[in-house]
């Protein structure tokens, strides 16, 4: 057997030697599938490693407690302390004024202590490594510098304090956990945060206490020991092996998109392989009667071109892996504004390896069929000149494909982070190529049943899709997966469009604004009114608390919390009214009675309410402050959560929180020339509020969309360049029959441009027949990405789409018509002595 | 028609030195209403060391007959011994194996591996066959055939009447008992043919194997021990030269 494997392998070697050119296309798809998941798998393993290696630094230390609107009681510090060394800070937004009045700007205010940071470094531009600035001074980032147009040693004020601008911020190392920031950040000590006067009872401020523990001690473990000594403290826990969880659930859902094409790329670099190998050892057919004639058998054949085809392929494959692990390298540099963390880079084997394997056992179930047809070629057919019965693959081949198919499975399985999702994409591919290949079948054969047009290049259009050789089933296949990712591309970019267009719908107010003091807010809504008579201004309560109950099920003691049920997650904003919010209505169960006085009530919104799994007179606590209020769910609500006024999903009688300290919030609606005459007036008045310019939000949340439409762009148009490699390929796959076909119209007295108009009818009829097929399948795909992956609003501009895929459709034509060019060019007395 | 050899008056004897035995050979193509008789019934005895031209119009059944001699194709009835081997009752895979070292083929349009050197193509069977020194025997047996200059050179590089050389000597490498010559002459012109005819009858002298050789010129036949004509599927004349 090896002194068999030993002929093969030098036959193989020599036949090959240097040249792959009828193998391109299974270089070029293969290289491109699996570059695309190398580099995928590299920067995801990058960006996590970083999270993980940097989780102290990025949460600020081993444990973080995190409580909302107050301060750690005496006895809840005492236990904090006792658990490891400690440090404290405060955060809330706040309005940062230059002394003369004449500039505001809203803030990210962050107060620390002297032991910040215990991890990582606190660094200013002139490379100082710093700690808490002293009580008057303040270090701020360099977009505060330029939107006040400060420089260092100026003076700002907050609420009733004034301090001078000491240091520029550099790197702030828990900046990832502190999660997205309304306005760019000013960092001074606690007592400078206090002397502002800002944090009041009521007002909206979040109090952090990181732990440095002994190195013996588990993270977790001490976070439930505290939560358990203080059951009542409404705290929201984190460790350091998870310190960012927004900025991981990003990475994750990013991750799972990326992975995502990844795979389509790999399984349309199947198909390239498979059409690449299938038209090579066409070409191979003559070589492999003349070894058959000299003494070769078929499994000699066999091991011959596998051998050939595996060294292609390994080489391929080597490329993409070189190029895919250097990726994340130029991905870094050009693009790392835009990632959450910018790792370091480093050489990731498993993600490398895994990829490889994909691409390989992709190559094997691609590239067995075509094999295992050729080496039945008969030796006689040289002979009779036949040389193209190509016969049934055999079982052992059959075989092999099924195991190299539950390998890929066992793959997606044993490595995705989400092996249900990737085996469903590579199951849902799987039946997209079935439907294709059926579909080529089907217009094959309707083609050889439809009466033939008297018009002579109709004609010869039509039995082009069915005669014998006829590449009607790939072509169908090549040119249904292009259009399929151009209808995809074009739904996920107009649904992207959509959703940064309707951030900030019309009637959106002009400012948020918070921390307005409960008793001021009359005086709120004159002042308002003096700048502006039309301004509309609708004041809320506002208040945070934790769900620590629901259904009688304590939310600590919940393993998993229930899916989509994001309410439970953490401290949220509650508020009471007596009248039925803006933007919410009733759909079960009824709003409580003017004056209603009886047991805490709550209306929840209907979406949560189903994720927690809620009925009508269910149980609900919730803890404000460290006191837990157990309330019976009344009604639930549709809440308009895109009209960009406060929403909550908690919303109780006014006899259940009005006497809870708190402060308000309103929205003020006004004339877009009066915006900053307002915002210069009303932080003067009332110096603990923030304003929330509602334009400056929409064009960060903007802006974020668009970086993220444009990766989603730039990562699926490598899915469309293997689509179009595979086209190509389709169409050189053909190109010896049309070779054929027009020398011989060319004898008949056919012009070039009657034998392109025959092609491009030909390309026309299958474009149009599958732009149906394309723009479903791409609906659908486009739909999963934003509805599933991203969990936005599916709102394609079908205008656009359709278009697109008219775009795509005359595209692909376009190629195809370009690669009849040589066709056209074949010299017929040449082309006749070569056939 | 059955038409015996007419050296063969004592069988017994002859088998013994016969390298091709066809009995009531038969070949048809396709099922049912295109089904097509290529071969209607073919005895034939051919002596070791004989040299054969196997003659007929388009379409009588010539390339058909070699191909099953020669151990492409499998007969659809009937039995074929050839040097030995039982080719009747081989599949397609066997009777590759069984070509090794009993069979030598050249083709009307060479069919050289265009990937390969001249010495590579030669030295090709060889290395099938399992054989020590495969690149020594090409060479030699390239440079009996005077292109012993030529061994590095690509099909693409030799000329007609050099590429055919090349497939002689392919064939001959090995030191087959029978040389299969299909239309060898067929794509050179008429001085390189006769140079290419000269080669292989010299070769086939040189190794004493048995040469059947299919053609349309008399003169060719001629040169040759034994003339056999084909029409419609049957030998219609065996005779000597």
């Amino acid at each position: 057997m090896s002194a068999e494997l030993g002929k093969a392998w030098t036959i193989a070697r020599r036949d090959l030697r240097g040249r792959f050119v009828g193998l391109r296309l299974l270089i070029v798809c293969l290289f491109l599938g699996v570059a695309t998941l190398a580099a995928i798998g590299s920067l995801t393993d990058a960006i996590t490693e970083e999270l993980a290696n940097r989780g102290q630094a990025i949460l600020g230390g081993d444990l973080e407690i995190a409580v909302a609107q107050r301060e750690a009681t005496i006895a809840e510090l005492a236990a904090l302390k006792q658990s490891g060394t400690l440090s404290e800070t405060l955060r809330m937004q706040a309005m940062a004024r230059l002394p003369d009045g004449s500039d505001t700007q809203l803030v990210e205010l962050k107060g620390v202590d002297g032991a910040y940071p215990l991890y990582g470094n606190f660094t200013l531009e002139n490379g100082q490594r710093v700690s808490a600035p002293g009580p008057q001074e303040i270090y701020v980032t360099p977009a505060l510098m330029q939107r006040l147009a400060l420089t260092s040693g100026d003076q700002i004020d907050f609420g009733e304090a004034r301090f001078t601008v000491s240091g520029i911020i550099a790197e702030e190392p828990d900046r990832l956990s502190e999660g997205l920031s309304l306005g760019p950040v000013a960092i001074t000590s606690l007592e400078g945060l206090r002397a502002t006067k800002l944090i009041q009872p009521g007002s909206l401020f979040e109090s952090k206490y990181r732990l440095k523990l002994p190195e013996t001690a588990v993270p977790r473990e001490t976070g439930g020991r505290l939560s358990e000594q203080f059951p009542n403290a409404s705290w929201e826990v984190k460790t350091r092996d998870d310190g960012a969880p927004s900025t991981r659930r990003f990475i994750e859902r990013m991750g799972q998109f990326l992975t995502l094409v990844g795979l389509a790329s790999l399984v349309i670099a199947g198909i390239g392989v498979g059409n690449g190998v299938a038209s090579y050892l066409r070409g191979k057919q003559g070589a492999i009667a003349t070894l058959k004639i000299l003494g070769a058998d078929s499994a000699m054949i066999f091991r011959i071109y596998l051998f050939q085809i595996m060294t292609v392929a390994l080489g391929a494959v080597a490329l993409g892996l070189v190029i895919g692990a250097l990726a994340p390298l130029a991905i870094i540099q050009i693009a790392g504004d835009v990632l959450p963390i910018k790792p370091e880079f480093a050489v990731y084997p498993l993600p490398l390896l895994v990829s490889a394997l994909y691409g390989l056992l992709i190559a094997v179930i691609f590239a067995l069929p075509p094999l295992s047809r050729a080496k039945t070629i008969p030796a006689a057919g040289i002979i009779r000149g036949e040389g193209k019965s190509w016969r049934q693959i055999d079982r052992q081949s059959w075989i092999g494909v099924g195991l190299a198919i539950a390998a890929i499975i066992a793959l997606a399985l044993g490595t995705a982070n989400e092996p249900l999702f990737s085996a469903s994409f590579i199951g849902a591919a799987a039946a997209i190529l079935l439907l294709l290949t059926a579909l080529g079948a089907l217009i094959r054969w309707l083609a050889s049943k439809a009466p033939r047009p008297k018009q002579p290049l109709l004609r010869l259009a039509l039995t082009s899709l069915h005669r014998p050789g006829a590449q009607t089933g790939q072509l169908v296949v090549a040119l249904g997966l292009g259009l399929t990712l151009f209808a995809t591309l074009a739904a996920i970019q107009t649904s992207l469009t959509n959703e940064i267009r309707s951030t900030v719908p019309r009637d959106a107010p002009s400012f948020f604004v918070l921390d307005i003091p409960v008793e001021r807010a009359d005086e709120f809504r004159s002042k308002v009114a003096e700048t502006s008579k039309a301004a509309e201004v609708n004041i809320v309560p506002t208040l945070r608390g934790t769900i620590t109950e629901f259904r009688g099920q304590r939310v600590s003691e919940l393993e998993t919390l229930p899916e989509g049920a994001w309410v439970l997650r953490g401290d949220r904003g509650l508020t009471y009214s007596a009248i039925i919010p803006e933007g919410s209505e009733i759909v079960e169960g009824e709003w409580w009675p003017k004056g209603y006085d009886g047991p805490p009530l709550v209306s929840v919104d209907e979406e949560q309410g189903a994720a927690m799994g809620l009925k009508i007179g269910d149980s609900l606590t919730v803890s404000l402050l460290g006191v837990e209020i157990p309330a019976k769910v009344a009604s639930f609500r549709k809440v308009n959560w895109r009209n960009f006024g406060f929403n909550y999903v908690l919303v109780f009688p006014p006899s259940v929180l009005a006497n809870v300290p708190h402060n308000v919030a309103a929205t003020i609606q006004l004339e877009t020339a009066k915006e900053d005459s307002l915002l210069s007036t009303l932080p003067k008045e009332f110096p603990s509020i923030s304003m929330v310019k509602v334009k400056e939000i929409a064009s960060q949340i903007g802006d974020i969309l668009d970086q993220m439409a444009t990766a989603i762009a730039a990562a699926a148009s490598i899915a469309i360049f293997s689509g179009i490699a595979v086209l190509i390929g389709a169409i050189a796959a053909s190109r010896q029959a049309r070779v054929y076909d027009s020398v011989i119209l060319k004898l008949l007295g056919a012009t070039r441009t009657q034998i392109l108009t025959v092609q491009a009818i030909e390309y026309a009829l299958l474009a149009f027949l599958l732009s149906a097929v394309a723009l479903g399948l791409g609906l659908f795909a486009g739909w999963f990405v934003i509805t599933q992956i991203f969990e936005f609003t599916w709102q394609p501009d079908w205008g656009i789409v359709l278009l697109t895929l008219g775009i795509g459709a005359v595209a692909t034509l376009g190629i195809g018509l370009l690669g009849s060019i040589p066709v056209l060019s074949a010299k017929p007395a040449r082309a006749l002595r070569e056939l | 028609m059955i038409q015996k050899n007419a050296a063969s008056s004592d069988a017994a004897a002859v088998e013994s030195h016969i390298a091709i035995a066809a009995r009531n050979v038969t070949l048809s193509l396709g099922e049912g209403k295109a089904r097509v008789d290529i071969l209607r019934g073919i005895d034939l005895q051919i002596e070791e060391g004989t040299t054969v031209a196997l003659l007929g119009p388009s379409g009588s059944g010539k390339s058909s007959l070699m191909a099953i001699l020669s151990g492409l194709e499998r007969a659809s009835g009937g039995e074929v011994n050839i040097a030995g081997a039982d080719f009747g009752t081989m599949n397609e895979d066997q009777l590759a194996v069984a070509r090794r070292g009993r069979v030598g083929i050249v083709l009307q349009a060479f069919h050289l591996l265009p990937t390969m050197t001249a010495l590579e193509n030669v030295a090709v069977p060889l290395e099938l066959d399992g054989q020590a020194d495969p690149f020594g025997i090409a060479a030699k047996e390239l440079t009996s055939v005077g292109l012993g200059d030529r061994l590095g050179h690509y099909p693409t590089q030799l000329s007609g009447g050099e590429q055919q050389r090349v497939a002689i000597a392919r064939a001959m490498a090995s030191r087959p008992t029978i040389i299969f010559a299909d239309e060898p002459t067929g794509n050179l012109d008429g001085t390189t043919g006769e140079k290419v005819i000269a080669l292989l009858f010299d070769r086939q002298k040189a190794t004493a194997a048995t040469l059947l050789i299919i053609t349309h010129d008399p003169e060719l036949a001629k040169r040759c021990d034994r003339i056999i004509e084909l029409r419609d599927g049957l030998i219609e004349r065996d005779s000597a030269a």
